[in-house]
């Protein structure tokens, strides 16, 4: 549909397509073998069957990665649509950090909203493992604002220990109460097949795991991870037209914050995010209270802790109770990350995003299993980049096709 | 842009090694800004005057990285500390020696710039 508008006292005609979801695909996460490229048509394939349509159908393609070059392949979106048979097909490669994934989503679903194409391919893709924990940690650090984080010593997990440790003191919460959120993923990730560390654990077993940067210990992390996660979005059209069952994209925000901690009036909150939901809550018509379940960017626990009430779901300094009383678990008031999170599903970092959207994917077309979160149908997903410097929030509604 | 010896990072590293931390004040609005801002963040203004404050300050947060990073490996154990200068509303962040446990570095200590370090950057100590 178009709309019409006055913008300083200019008319201004644009157009708003509906965006649906019709296919969704991910690699298993983890240490693959494959390179690069190959997991990423994995996924690529995966997503394309799922919709039910051919490459063919395929106008753009939107790829979302930050270290190719750990893998000797940059410049990786025509290399890709190369392999999908349809090198004619336009496509751009994004990156933002650890939010890459869900950054070129949004832009992904904006051409589609405008009108400029009626079905794309947004595809994430990482491929870190090979290089070794101690460069993979190196590589992530690059991601700070260098000069004063990064080139001080601080690594990611320093970076998010001391927003840890800002929190606890401003709010009382305890290094048990960030324990809670990595054994409530870890139970949603050992119901989900693509998983990268299936493994239930208890707040004993994080409270004795060695500590990577004060307060964080390393079951406060997530891990490294390969993988790959694409979405086929579309126009409403389109996807009535695929006969398949499909997901509509209600709302879209994106923030930023001050790129370095230290720049941020407030350590125990991450203003990106407050203002990617606050645009989201916004063009979806609705509030933090109508959503059913989020997937959130748990990168360390304590990212969760912030992440949940910078979204709305709980008072600020509340989320730490909320985790202890069970509110976020699968049966809670409000789920919060039933894939297991980037905590206990896994992170490789540039298809990160995408995957949270693939598990909103599966969660409302059947697809999700014993981590199904009973009668959902509005989800959010929210992603950031580094220590929040740049975020998206987007949501989504099922569509009942009976 | 100029070349890195006249750069705006190495005025604030020298000025690092003579115990203070550079900073822009806004011509226009007064506001204070870290050096490497070129735009004003209230205003938008984009001359600024040089303004050396003392590089002394207290600890707002910071982590014990248990687990260096590359390059650091030598380090022994360490803070990394972000810290609210003294008579402003600026924080700075840098790299502190000799920390082993929370009890030996409250929120609130004294901090102060030491100097500037080519592989550890922005050196603290407590004062």
């Amino acid at each position: 549909m178009s709309k019409l508008f006055i913008f300083k006292n200019v008319l201004v005609l644009y157009m708003t397509e509906k965006v649906c979801a019709i296919g969704a695909g991910s690699t298993k996460y983890g240490k693959l073998s494959e390179s690069i490229i190959e997991i990423a048509l994995s996924a690529a394939k995966d997503a394309i069957e799922s919709a039910g349509i051919t490459p063919k159908q395929i106008q753009a393609g939107y790829i979302s990665n930050v270290f190719g070059v750990a893998d000797k392949q940059v410049h990786m979106a025509p290399v890709i649509m190369s392999n999908l048979g349809i090198s004619q097909v336009p496509g751009l490669t994004i990156e933002s950090a650890c939010g890459s994934g869900s950054v070129m989503f949004r832009e992904a679903f904006a051409n589609v909203a405008a009108g400029f194409y009626d079905c794309v391919l947004a595809l994430g893709v990482e491929k870190v493992t090979h290089t070794g924990t101690a460069h993979s940690t190196t590589l992530f650090s690059y991601c700070s604002d260098f000069f004063y984080e990064g080139g001080n010593g601080a690594s990611f997990p320093g970076l998010f220990a001391s927003m840890a440790r800002a929190y606890m003191t401003t709010h009382k919460a305890t290094e048990e109460d960030l324990a809670n959120v990595a054994v409530k993923n870890h139970e949603n990730g050992f119901h989900n097949p693509k998983a990268h560390v299936r493994k239930k654990i208890t707040v004993d077993d994080v409270m004795k795991s060695p500590v990577v940067a004060s307060p964080l210990k390393i079951l406060d992390c997530c891990p490294f991870s390969d993988g790959a996660s694409a979405v086929i979005l579309c126009s409403e059209e389109f996807a009535k037209k695929s006969g398949k069952p499909y997901v509509e994209v209600i709302g879209s925000g994106r923030g930023a914050s001050p790129a370095a901690v230290q720049g941020r009036e407030d350590i125990t909150t991450i203003p990106s995010t407050v203002a990617a939901a606050k645009a989201a809550y916004k063009m979806a018509g609705i509030t933090a209270k109508d959503i059913d379940f989020a997937e959130v960017h748990d990168c360390f626990t304590i990212a969760e802790i912030i992440d949940i009430e910078d979204l709305g779901f709980f008072p600020k300094g509340k989320a730490a109770k909320a985790v202890r009383d069970g509110a976020t678990r699968l049966d809670g008031e409000i789920p919060i990350n039933p894939s297991g999170g980037l905590k206990s599903k896994g992170h490789p970092i540039g298809a990160t995003g995408v995957g949270q959207v693939v598990e909103v994917f599966d969660q409302f077309t059947g697809r999700a299993g014993e981590r199904t979160v009973n009668g959902a149908e509005i989800a959010l997903t929210h992603n950031f980049g580094a220590t929040g410097a740049s975020a998206a929030v987007h949501i989504f509604k099922k569509v009942d096709r009976k | 842009m100029s070349e890195a010896k006249h750069g705006i990072r190495e005025k604030f590293i020298e000025a690092a090694n003579r115990k203070k931390i550079l900073a822009h004040k806004c011509s226009k609005c007064s506001q204070l800004m870290l050096e490497t801002v070129m735009f004003c963040e209230k205003c938008g203004a984009s001359k600024f005057e040089d303004v050396e404050l003392d590089g002394k300050g207290t600890v707002v947060t910071y982590t014990i990285q248990a687990v260096a990073p590359e390059g650091f490996e030598d380090a022994g154990s360490y803070a990394w500390v972000v810290f609210k200068i003294n008579r402003t509303q600026l924080r700075a962040s840098g790299f502190l020696p000799g920390v082993k446990t929370p009890k030996d570095l409250p929120i609130g200590a004294k901090v102060e710039v030491t100097g500037f370090d080519p592989k550890h950057g922005l050196l603290l100590k407590q004062d």
